[in-house]
């Protein structure tokens, strides 16, 4: 459900920048991939926010590290930091704390000292997706490292495929004969030729190979289950 | 967009094979502990009575708070590994502690109850000498900072620099120390060596020079240590070689000289060879320091001196003392001096500070530990009584890095081991058995069975099986006595007589060996110390090889390990045998190594005492072997044909094979060298000796069997190219046959570079390097196979491979830096493989090794379906549910030890650091054992449900045909 929500993130995403790029042209290319400079120092800064969470609750454990721990910041009382003594170049700049989830931001940093935030992207490295300068990094929530157990609940029991396709057709054997007059002829003829009519062909698969085959496979739906049984009421009769 | 719905595609498939930590899991079979390194700067927070904190700076670059109640973190702060990060000074004041680091690069202040920045000033480049708390009237404002050249001034609250200025002629004296008295002025002492010191007065509010002198002090070579300011601005010197103080009033323009007092005058000598120390107090930043001062005379003697109308009086002489330190509560200053009290313990005790008189009831015993090192620094936390006198507590460091906290009358209040910051290797040991489960044991043995007829053995039978029911009485009993007990008081009772092994051997012993020269003896389970060993004489830091000789396996030998230890002195290998599980060296006499050893060699060669030969080959091919007895000898005779070895020289980028020969003299046999000029050899890796592979291949999704190439003798070498430029640079891999030293496979990765990690195991090794070009990190795995069909299923012999492998290889985006990687090992090799990946963020990933498969296809077919392949995709997933330490993040993450337990699902794993993690795995979930949340009361209810549903049902059946007869 999250990947899905990500897509949707990422997708409206997409658009805005559509639209942004409408709006300017990006006129600087970026730097050089990996250029070295001339040992001139550059401080990369920003905001690190965590919505509905005071600050002092998660300052303390959380840390800027730019490229693995190539640099290292601190994030001040306030939510803000700075990374000093950076020479230019690119980095991946990552906001690391045990209890929230940041995304992480690359840095441009030309020789000349000009900054830009892009999004990450690995595989295409060279796509501009421009994000805030002085970054502002919110956090996506707090981390989930645990699994959910599965519970057991009598919903759970209720909702399941397979008692679902033992209740329905119990239903429809100890119902349909009370419902319907079975002692009228004209009832049970008009039946019989229905009957035909379903099942026109003797040689189709029997429904007890066809259920076996729906077992095995083991992804049976609620709705296999339905159309399963109800054959299995009408053979029965 | 197509990989995102590629990426979900596998997320969604991979829901149910992935393993992860449940929230009711947590601290069940996993711990942490968290350590700082050694203390360099540690200071009480005096600000309140009630405060807990003890602010600490470490040589590890971490600046931390400790509870000084408990001795656990507050927070803490790890900086950059290196010079970049390393802490110069410390300084505290109120509720904020200023802190400056990377050569005086970064002055930072913090706010300690909640461990935030403050603020942080980057300063102008220079070595930095010293820093000082300025205060105007009575009120800390500023901070001064000295440089090589210049100083600077701060403000406190903001960081804001206050004036930057020049010092005059730094070029020819070196300025060293700072201080301020709080009459608006700051002085700036340097020295020229063995000429004369140079004192600047500075003013605060603009930083203009006020005044400017030298004094004649042609004995003076340094001004670290041996001088100090006492009293209302006088200099204080001490020299060894006059034997003299000297003294100098800093505001008085007439005194051109300093003044010399002999130390003869005072009955005090220093003694020959020892560097004096002085030592004063600055109780508030804001006044001038106390008039009363220590000075060291010698390792273990110490004197309280008093600087009074001018003239040096002695307050308190004393001998024998190891350390002293002053410390202020209120406005009371005292003075704790340790001293030898007997062979094991040391006596701490309060003095007031302007009198020596002794403090009444001070008196703190600290007993050291015999194992341990002697104490080497001192930190006293004073405090007012409710009747105004003057309590206090201290912490001690050892030379091998204990912590100990200590309050009256000599009660450990806690106790750090901040060796262990700095684990080098570790072993993991299985603990022995308990009597029963030994007679149990021996109940199975072979032995037992063909001397024993059937009567005997069903009547041993029997005994034993009284003997487990009485153990399991007993274990019920104490269940019960222990249910009865508060829950504090049983805790912490893992002992070193009653360890034993438990049912599936989750257990162990951790061996661990740290740089410093200690070794522990860590539980596995609860992470409770039990043993401890401080090694001295050695070099720290040097490389150590930790060998297992004998495992617990074999009653009643005790089990022995080795570890090869450098000496301090002669730089010479030494061995040190001890038992792992109670920590106690062995009386084994070791044979002594004359010369540098280059490689160590375990063979499963055993002899009579079921240790396992150990063969050491030092720099002249010469071999030793461990133990040496006749019989050993022999069977190396015997064996010595199929006994090869290498070593590595990468200096000269040679790979040389050798063979033993029977006379244990050596032979070489191959040589591969890589030139050095282009590439340099960084990392040779072997497989792991303990490792089984379960199946010999992989079925194929046409039912045929692809064979695996199983090559015990393989090594792994890495190189990297010498030329670092982002276009040019490589990291090239070989596949080395040991024995014949045959290239297996050779793989170069263009446009890239180090540091690589990498894993070499079954038929596979994965490494990771960083792509320059695209500027991310890459995992490649290379998988070897000899085909559909073996050569020679029966045997391995590197000898007789004809057949070249078949090499797959594919490569990988991973989206985050690596700190170190290992895999996951199990009991038999059934469970499958899943790689732990440290991160810098101090999680732990654990990546299935099926992600890391050369074969997962780019188009999915049946056939890969069948295969469970996922399909291709360039970007390796990371999700927060495979992070096994959740949020318990080991900081700086070096090693993962991993170690198989007896279940064959669960494997033991510990990351060290700066921390120590230890935690289970289960790569294939629990599939031996039932689960946790395994649901009794369903199954139960079900089971009744079912036996009530016939009773009723029958009951009801009975009624209806007894009906029918009627009708």
């Amino acid at each position: 459900m999250r990947q899905m929500k990500r897509l949707l993130d990422v997708y409206v995403a997409l658009q805005a920048l559509f639209a942004l790029s409408w709006c300017f042209t990006d006129a600087d290319p970026g730097p050089a991939v990996g250029s070295q400079s001339n040992g001139e120092r550059f401080k990369i800064e920003g905001r690190a926010i965590v919505p509905g969470v005071k600050t002092q609750d998660w300052v303390s454990t959380a840390r800027i590290l730019v490229e693995g721990e190539e640099y290292v910041g601190f994030v001040k009382t306030d939510g803000s930091f700075a990374v000093n003594d950076v020479p230019s170049g690119s980095y991946v700049v990552e906001i690391v704390s045990p209890s929230f989830r940041f995304d992480p931001v690359r840095v441009d940093i030309t020789s000349k000292g000009k900054m830009r935030a892009r999004l990450v992207n690995y595989i295409k490295t060279s796509e501009v997706l421009r994000q805030p300068y002085p970054l502002q990094i919110r956090s996506s929530g707090p981390h989930t490292y645990f699994m959910k157990r599965e519970t057991w609940g009598w919903t759970d029991f209720l909702m399941n495929p397979m008692v679902m396709m033992m209740v329905l057709p119990l239903l429809i054997i100890v119902l349909l004969p009370k419902v319907v007059n079975t002692n009228d002829p004209e009832m049970r003829k008009e039946m019989e030729q229905s009957m035909n009519m379903l099942n026109p062909n003797p040689e189709l698969p029997d429904v007890s190979e066809f259920m076996t085959k729906l077992f095995s496979k083991g992804s049976s739906k609620a709705g296999g289950g339905n159309k399963g049984s109800r054959s299995v009421a009408l053979k029965r009769r | 967009m197509a990989w995102l719905v590629v990426r979900l595609a596998i997320s969604v498939s991979l829901f149910y094979t992935a393993s992860a930590v449940f929230e009711d899991q947590v601290g069940k079979f996993d711990w942490r502990q968290q350590f700082i390194g050694k203390v360099r700067f540690a200071l009480f927070d005096t600000h309140s009575q009630a405060s807990k904190k003890l602010l600490v700076a470490t040589d590890k670059n971490v600046f931390a708070s400790l509870n000084s109640r408990t001795g656990d973190l507050f927070w803490r702060h790890v900086d950059k590994t290196g010079p970049e990060g390393h802490i110069d000074a410390l300084l505290m004041y109120g509720q904020d502690a200023v802190v400056v680091a990377g050569n005086g690069r970064l002055l930072r202040s913090w706010e300690t109850t909640v461990g935030g920045l403050k603020w942080e000033t980057v300063l102008d480049t220079g070595s930095f000498q010293a820093a000082a708390l300025v205060g105007v009237q009575d009120f800390v404002k500023y901070v001064a900072v000295l440089k090589k050249s210049a100083i600077s001034l701060h403000d406190l609250s903001s960081g804001s620099q206050i004036w930057v200025e020049n010092l005059p002629d730094s070029d020819t004296v070196q300025y060293q120390t700072i201080y301020s008295g709080g009459n608006g002025l700051v002085f700036v002492f340097g020295v020229v060596p063995n000429s004369h010191i140079v004192i600047v007065e500075y003013k605060i509010e603009d930083g203009e020079i006020m005044n400017k002198k030298s004094v004649e002090a042609a004995w003076m070579s340094s001004l670290e240590s041996s001088c100090t300011v006492i009293s209302s601005g006088i200099l204080l010197c001490v020299d060894q070689i006059t034997q003299s103080l000297y003294t100098l009033l800093l505001q008085s323009a007439e005194q051109t000289e300093m003044r010399q007092i002999h130390l003869q005058t005072l009955d005090l000598e220093v003694a020959s060879g020892f560097q004096p120390v002085l030592t004063s107090t600055q109780p508030n930043p804001a006044q001038p320091p106390l008039s009363e001062f220590f000075l060291q005379l010698s390792p273990d003697h110490h004197i309280l001196l008093q600087l009074k109308d001018g003239l040096i009086v002695p307050l308190r002489d004393f001998n024998p003392s190891y350390l002293a330190a002053f410390a202020t509560s209120g406005e009371r200053t005292v003075a704790a001096v340790m001293s030898p009290k007997n062979d094991t313990a040391c006596s701490i005790n309060l003095f007031s500070a302007d009198t020596g008189r002794r403090h009444l009831d001070t008196t703190i015993i600290y007993h050291m530990d015999p194992n341990g090192g002697k104490p080497n620094r001192l930190y006293v936390h004073a405090f007012l009584k409710k009747d105004d006198s003057v309590g206090y507590r201290v912490m001690v460091q050892t030379e091998d890095l204990t912590l100990t906290f200590l309050q009256q009358p000599g009660r450990v209040v806690w106790m750090r081991e901040e060796a262990l910051a700095d684990v080098v290797t570790m072993e993991m040991i299985d603990l022995p058995f308990t009597g029963t489960q030994a007679e149990l044991e021996g109940e199975f043995g072979k032995k037992a069975a063909i001397q024993d007829g059937l009567l005997p053995m069903v009547l041993k039978r029997l005994s034993s099986q009284f003997i487990l029911l009485q153990a399991w009485l007993a274990h019920l009993w104490k269940l019960f006595y222990d249910a009865r007990k508060p829950r504090s008081s049983v805790k912490n009772e893992v002992n070193i007589d009653t360890l034993s092994r438990d049912e599936f051997n989750l257990q162990k012993m951790m061996v661990m060996v740290t740089a410093s020269g200690k070794l522990f003896g860590i539980d596995s389970k609860s992470g409770t110390i039990l043993w401890k060993q401080y090694l001295e004489n050695i070099e720290p830091n040097s490389v150590f090889k930790l060998i297992v000789q004998r495992t617990t396996a074999h009653f009643p030998h005790p089990p022995q390990c080795t570890l090869l230890i450098k000496n301090k002195d002669t730089g010479l290998g030494n061995l040190y045998v001890f038992n792992p599980i109670f920590g106690k060296k062995s009386q084994i006499s070791v044979p002594a190594l004359p010369r540098p050893v280059l490689q160590t060699l375990l063979l499963p060669v055993i002899d009579q005492d079921y240790a396992k030969v150990l063969l050491l080959i030092d720099d002249q091919y010469k071999v030793t072997t461990f133990p040496s007895t006749k019989n050993i000898l022999q069977q190396l005779q015997d064996t010595a044909s199929s006994i090869f070895f290498y070593l590595v020289d990468s200096s000269q980028g040679k790979l040389s094979g050798f063979r033993l020969r029977k006379d244990l003299s050596t032979e070489l046999i191959w040589e591969v060298v890589i030139p050095t000029e282009v590439q340099k050899i960084v990392a040779v890796k072997g497989k792991r000796a303990n490792e089984h592979v379960h199946s010999q291949g992989r079925v194929m999704g046409d039912r045929s069997v692809l064979y695996k190439y199983l090559n015990p003798n393989l090594l792994a070498v890495i190189t990297e190219s010498t030329d670092t430029h982002h276009e040019r640079s490589f990291v090239g891999i070989f596949l080395i046959d040991g024995v014949t030293g045959r290239i297996v496979h050779e793989a170069v990765q263009r446009k890239a570079k180090g540091p690589v990690h990498f894993v070499h195991s079954e038929n596979w090794v994965v490494y990771v390097y960083w792509n320059s070009k695209f500027r991310r990190n890459e995992f490649s795995v290379l998988e070897l196979f000899e085909g559909a069909e073996l050569y020679n299923s029966t045997v391995f012999s590197s000898l007789d491979r004809p057949h070249p492998p078949q090499v797959l290889q594919q490569s990988y985006i991973f989206p985050a830096p690596i700190s170190t990687l290992e895999a996951t090992l199990t009991e038999k090799g059934i469970t499958s493989r899943h790689l732990l990946v440290g991160l810098p963020s101090g999680n732990i990933l654990s990546l299935p090794k099926m992600f890391l498969d050369p074969r997962r296809p780019e188009v999915v077919s049946e056939q890969s379906r069948e295969e469970n392949l996922i399909p291709y995709a360039p970007e390796m997933p990371i999700r927060d549910e495979w992070f096994i330490n959740y949020n318990q993040t080991v900081s700086r993450v070096r090693g993962i030890h991993t170690a198989p337990s007896g279940l064959e699902s669960t494997c033991l794993v510990v990351a060290y650091g700066l921390d120590i993690y230890q935690t289970r795995v289960f790569p294939s979930k629990q599939f031996d054992v039932l689960k946790d949340d395994y649901d009794y009361v369903l199954i139960s209810s079900v089971l009744f449900g079912l036996f009530f549903a016939t009773m009723i049902s029958k009951r009801l059946a009975e009624v209806k045909l007894l009906n029918r007869a009627w009708r």
